[in-house]
């Protein structure tokens, strides 16, 4: 299971993840009330044991870039960092805790248990992001039609990208 | 006292976390009147500049048809040049009196004059919608200056200006408000929108009597901020109403807010003027 990602390699995973989330997917609307919020599969391809101080700061500095970019100062980086405070947590609820600190999770590693993580790491995410968002409770039917749908959307394109991406790795184990 | 040490060492990362989250939601409150946050939004140096850089790549590919639209916006302009000359001509034979209304006063400058700017950054993710323009301060862009796209049709409003950069609020944003009226009657109502749909706005206030047919074309009303007779979008289908004395209309912009590239923002050489002269009766 040595498939930690090295730290250069992470600096440049969550640059991509930026550039992507504010270059491309936010210009995505799908019906008007859906974008993918993909940037949490940062906080997912973080080894299991790794440092929570790292996790939680490296999270909140994600979110506050992508604040930055979208004119939302705070939104990004308030939601992400609950979750990421709440990462641990919720890990060792889905997976086993062999080998644990040196553990990816992914599609590769561990189907199933990643799906569902992925999905409860999402919505966390999508629930705080659109609930602090509409805090003027504006269309409150929207906000839920809006974490309902972008779920949907973001859900199956994390796990797509990552049987894509750590296809036939499971080998080295 | 070993214990409590020990307990907060422990749980350092909630502590860390808690502080984060403050922080977050300082920002969150403070900043998101967004009219304060000029240093920290997208009309900022740096992530405008960044933005730029990315568009100039993708306007490229919109050259062609750019260049297509240039062509029939300028042969109907030429059409109208022409159409207004025999007018003029026709009015000139009958009565010299009449064609100055038309000449106007040589020493009058025109009320409204229109800086071209290039959109860099079209955010349409939420209830608060907003667009990034490359102009700004220094090519005599302020606050509260109207934007309308190349073909005609409003876009929104100026909001926060930078040296090199500009907010605009679109029609499509909840805080958006604009007069507007239907092309055939005098009665006007309020353009807002209500957060559902980037293709349709809402017509709200016009009185119930108010004829209507699907396809009707919006024109801006009273306005500090627009021309008359700006092109605002077109009726779609009756909307819900609050109130049993007054129509409500959804509306389909005229703008294309998903293709939208090249702005001009209208410059009103009056708008200082009509504003002070108004708020004197405030004070």
């Amino acid at each position: 299971m040595k498939l930690k990602l090295s730290y250069i390699y992470e600096v440049a995973f969550f640059a991509a993840l930026i550039l992507f989330q504010v270059l491309l997917l936010n210009r995505i609307s799908l019906f008007g009330i859906a974008t993918p919020v993909f940037y949490v599969y940062f906080l997912l391809k973080l080894t299991a044991g790794r440092n929570l101080h790292y996790v939680i700061i490296s999270a909140f500095l994600m979110g506050l870039i992508i604040d930055i970019f979208l004119n939302t100062p705070g939104m990004n980086a308030t939601a992400i960092t609950v979750v990421a405070a709440f990462r641990k947590n919720i890990s060792s609820f889905f997976f086993e805790k062999i080998g644990y600190d040196d553990f990816v999770p992914g599609m590769n590693t561990a189907a199933g248990p990643f799906v569902r993580f992925t999905c409860l790491m999402v919505f966390l995410h999508l629930t705080l992001l659109f609930f602090i968002e509409s805090f003027t409770l504006f269309n409150l039917k929207n906000t839920l039609l809006r974490i309902a749908v972008s779920s949907a959307v973001t859900i199956p394109l994390i796990i797509a990208t990552d049987s894509l991406m750590f296809r036939g790795k499971s080998g080295e184990q | 006292m070993r214990n409590l040490f020990n307990f907060i060492i422990r749980n350092s990362h909630w502590l860390l976390a808690t502080l984060l989250v403050t922080f977050g939601f300082y920002l969150v409150f403070t900043h998101n009147s967004y009219q304060r946050s000029v240093y920290f939004t997208s009309a900022n140096h740096v992530t405008g500049w960044f933005y730029s850089l990315s568009r100039n790549v993708t306007s490229f590919f919109h050259l062609r048809k750019n260049n297509r639209l240039l062509l029939e916006r300028n042969a109907e302009l030429e059409g109208m040049i022409l159409a207004l000359r025999e007018q003029i001509a026709s009015l000139a034979a009958a009565d010299s009196a009449d064609v100055n209304i038309f000449v106007g006063d040589s020493l009058s400058q025109p009320q409204f004059g229109f800086i071209p700017a290039e959109v860099v950054n079209l955010n349409f993710s939420g209830v608060n919608n907003f667009i990034t323009i490359n102009k700004g301060a220094l090519h005599g862009i302020k606050s509260d200056m109207g934007v309308i796209s190349a073909g005609g049709g409003v876009v929104g409003v100026i909001s926060v200006v930078s040296p090199k950069f500009s907010l605009v609020i679109p029609i499509i944003n909840s805080k958006f408000r604009l007069s507007a009226r239907l092309k055939n009657s005098e009665n006007y109502g309020s353009i807002s929108w209500d957060g559902a749909s980037i293709g349709e706005v809402q017509l709200q206030e016009l009185p119930k009597h108010e004829d209507f047919h699907a396809g009707d074309t919006v024109l801006t009303s009273f306005s500090r901020i627009f021309p008359r007779n700006l092109i605002i979008g077109f009726v779609s289908t009756e909307g819900h109403s609050k109130d049993d004395n007054f129509n409500t209309f959804n509306v389909r912009p005229a703008t294309d807010f998903y293709m939208l590239q090249d702005v001009l923002v209208i410059d009103d050489a009056y708008y200082g003027e009509q504003k002070q002269l108004e708020e004197t009766l405030h004070q």
